[in-house]
């Protein structure tokens, strides 16, 4: 009887927490319950959510990527550089961003399993080398449509409707102008990334080398290419979220990145808790995301200061964790 | 090498035009010689546009006078800006310009470059030092003069949201601007208070300003006194479709800031800015004060400028350099002047 509780909240816990917080804040918020509300919280969290999804694919394979925030801000960057700049119009820029995040992952994994460098180490150094770069073709400022170049001329591209339309277009569902953009492509890469992971070979490979990676070797599984493959993948993803970022800001804003960061790291962990998986996994990650998504919007409405916002953010990260690690190991342990 | 040469010769003329056209011009010593003269800019922070225009000041009035420039960046590392003060003593400099900072760590390294001789000015940090003039926006006025421009606007009773993380010095200060003028109109009420410096701090802040907008729909007008805040709260005016319904007035002003309060139907109203740009130069010449043995005060002020989407629109602004242009009280203030001091060409 005691086992079958433990296994129901850890099955289930997270969500019941979900579904808890949900009915609070309607009671509590005026204006939270609504499908505007709910699809301004899926934009909130949309972009980090994209993050997510690419930082939950390089986890599997028992890797780590701490350059998914730089490789964001610097598609964002690249996309407003290739625009108003150089006056590209809105496809150059996107696939422009999008083989940037490529090759950055590229490189990334062949730095990791080529080189030997430790995961954390060669992402975290390009991390700081991508912060530093995106800056370097404009000497630390701001891109915006307008500004004075340093040959004396002004930069007179703009962002292209096309590309604005990536980030504020709005579809009809229910009641007009509802459903935003990113929030369409967050829920697409969801789906994917779900299917990929959970319903492909590949992806069965991907879960096997981050358990043992010897073991999946040894079944012949290429796992370099793998490991490259998901380091790519992230790269993508984040620039993928770099260009929905861009869009909606309408300006190649300078920022490090660190923030997009740390919210999607914790948003991937805190999926490992979600439905009592305990490992990485595209529909926890996503569930993880819109969890801090609703949280920080209640909060907000309820007038609460940034501070607390980070200190609940932290808390349910560690009550996360210990649903993952403790509990599951103990379901584990009365099961054998 | 070429371009040193260049350089040499082009200040040289001037130099030598100045003398021409002023007769009684000549800078007094040391600056009537200032390639012997070196000045150092220790900074604390250095990432951001308005920082780099701050930098881009400080390097054409150092030019415009001729003297040799060290810039010491510490990025947001205290103990090391502390170092830097103390090298640029050992570099033997002759003026040190402190940007920024902690007081607890910035004041004992200051008293020690004033003890070993050093001319020292400080820009948005107290040192507590009687000996070294502070140079400031006022972040008071900034706050004052946007908000004075609410209530001309929009009358002394309105529903509004405000923006504010405690904690930074320039928004403590123009909290103290809010919080004087709801006291002395009670019919301001501030339904909501948001802020985040979450990076980017837009997009952060445009999520809480969304919600904020949502649980309190009669909010009219929005007091973000920071630029970054000010996008983020149009952004959320724009998702919502409130930018008719509502106005947003900010503080400080960049290129970008001003195609965004040109767009049509912008709820961005007005802002109160002083050119960072100008800061810059300001802080070189209140050292150039110093050197020369004159006393530019113990407290130098950079007074701000307010600027209405209607100016903007009316003077087809597109940028800082037309905004300049436009608004001569924008691209130069008349503080810590002298007769002999160069200014940088416009």
């Amino acid at each position: 009887m005691n086992d079958r509780l433990l296994d129901f909240a850890i099955r289930y816990g997270f969500l019941i927490l979900l579904a808890g917080m949900v009915v609070y804040f309607s009671l509590a918020a005026p204006g939270f319950f609504g499908p505007l509300s709910a699809a301004f919280v899926l934009q909130s969290v949309a972009i980090t959510g994209i993050l997510a999804l690419g930082v939950t694919c390089t986890l599997v394979v028992g890797g780590f990527d701490l350059s998914i925030g730089a490789v964001a801000t610097s598609a964002l960057m690249l996309s407003a550089y290739s625009m108003v700049i150089l006056e590209h119009p809105t496809l150059v820029a996107v696939l422009l961003c999008l083989a940037m995040g490529a090759f950055v992952g590229l490189v990334n994994g062949l730095l990791i399993v080529k080189f030997r460098v430790p995961d954390l180490l060669a992402t975290l150094g390009m991390m700081f080398l991508l912060i530093g770069l995106q800056r370097i073709p404009t000497q630390g400022n701001s891109i915006a449509t307008g500004m004075m170049l340093s040959d004396g001329r002004v930069a007179e591209g703009t962002f292209s409707a096309a590309f604005l339309w990536l980030g504020r277009h709005r579809f009809d569902l229910v009641i007009d102008r509802l459903l935003p953009m990113p929030v369409v492509i967050f829920v697409s890469i969801a789906v994917l990334v779900w299917l990929f992971l959970g319903f492909t070979r590949h992806g069965r490979l991907m879960y096997a080398i981050g358990s043992n990676a010897r073991a999946a070797a040894l079944v012949g599984t290429p796992v370099n290419r793998y490991k490259i493959a998901a380091y790519m993948i992230s790269g993508v993803t984040a620039s993928i979220g770099g260009i929905l970022l861009a869009a909606r800001l309408g300006r190649g804003d300078i920022a490090s990145g660190n923030n997009l960061l740390l919210d999607s790291v914790a948003a991937a962990l805190i999926g490992f808790a979600v439905l009592g998986a305990a490992r990485p996994n595209a529909f926890g990650t996503a569930i993880g995301a819109l969890f801090v998504g609703i949280l920080l919007q209640g909060m907000t409405m309820m007038n609460a200061p940034y501070y607390t916002q980070d200190f609940v953010k932290g808390a349910v990260l560690v009550a996360a964790l210990v649903f993952t690690f403790y509990l599951s190991s103990r379901r584990s342990g009365a099961g054998h | 090498m070429l371009r040193r040469h260049f350089m040499a010769l082009a200040s040289a003329a001037s130099l030598a035009l100045g003398a021409g056209a002023a007769t009684a011009q000549q800078a007094p010593a040391p600056l009537d010689n200032p390639g012997d003269v070196t000045i150092a800019l220790v900074r604390y922070l250095s990432t951001g546009d308005f920082f780099q225009a701050y930098l881009s000041g400080v390097e054409t009035q150092a030019e415009a006078l001729g003297v040799n420039l060290r810039v010491l960046d510490s990025r947001q590392d205290a103990a090391l800006q502390a170092d830097m003060v103390d090298q640029a003593i050992a570099l033997g400099v002759d003026g040190i310009i402190i940007q920024h900072g902690l007081t607890e760590s910035m004041r004992d390294a200051a008293q020690r470059a004033v003890e070993a001789g050093i001319k020292v000015v400080a820009f948005d940090v107290n040192v507590e030092n009687d000996a070294i003039p502070q140079i400031e926006q006022s972040d008071y006025l900034l706050g004052k003069l946007a908000l004075e421009q609410a209530i001309e606007d929009n009358g002394d009773s309105f529903t509004a949201g405000y923006v504010y993380v405690p904690g930074i010095a320039p928004l403590d200060r123009r909290h103290v601007a809010w919080e004087e003028i709801k006291e002395a109109n009670p019919g301001i009420e501030e339904a909501a208070r948001i802020g985040t410096l979450d990076n980017p701090i837009a997009n952060a802040n445009a999520n809480q300003a969304r919600a904020a907008l949502q649980a309190n729909p009669g909010i009219s007008v929005f007091f973000a006194p920071y630029n970054e805040f000010a996008k983020g709260v149009k952004i959320a005016a724009d998702e919502l479709g409130l930018s008719g319904q509502m106005s947003i007035y900010s503080a400080d002003i960049s290129t970008a800031d001003i195609a965004l309060m040109r767009e049509p139907g912008s709820a961005w109203k007005a802002t109160v800015a002083t050119n960072p740009a100008v800061v810059g130069e300001v802080s070189v010449r209140a050292l150039a004060l110093m050197l020369a043995g004159e006393d530019p005060g113990a407290s130098v002020i950079v007074p701000p400028t307010l600027i209405t989407q209607t100016f903007l629109n009316d003077e087809n602004i597109r940028n800082m350099e037309d905004l300049g242009a436009k608004m001569p009280q924008f691209q130069h203030a008349d503080v810590a002047m002298a007769d002999w001091m160069p200014l940088p060409p416009r």
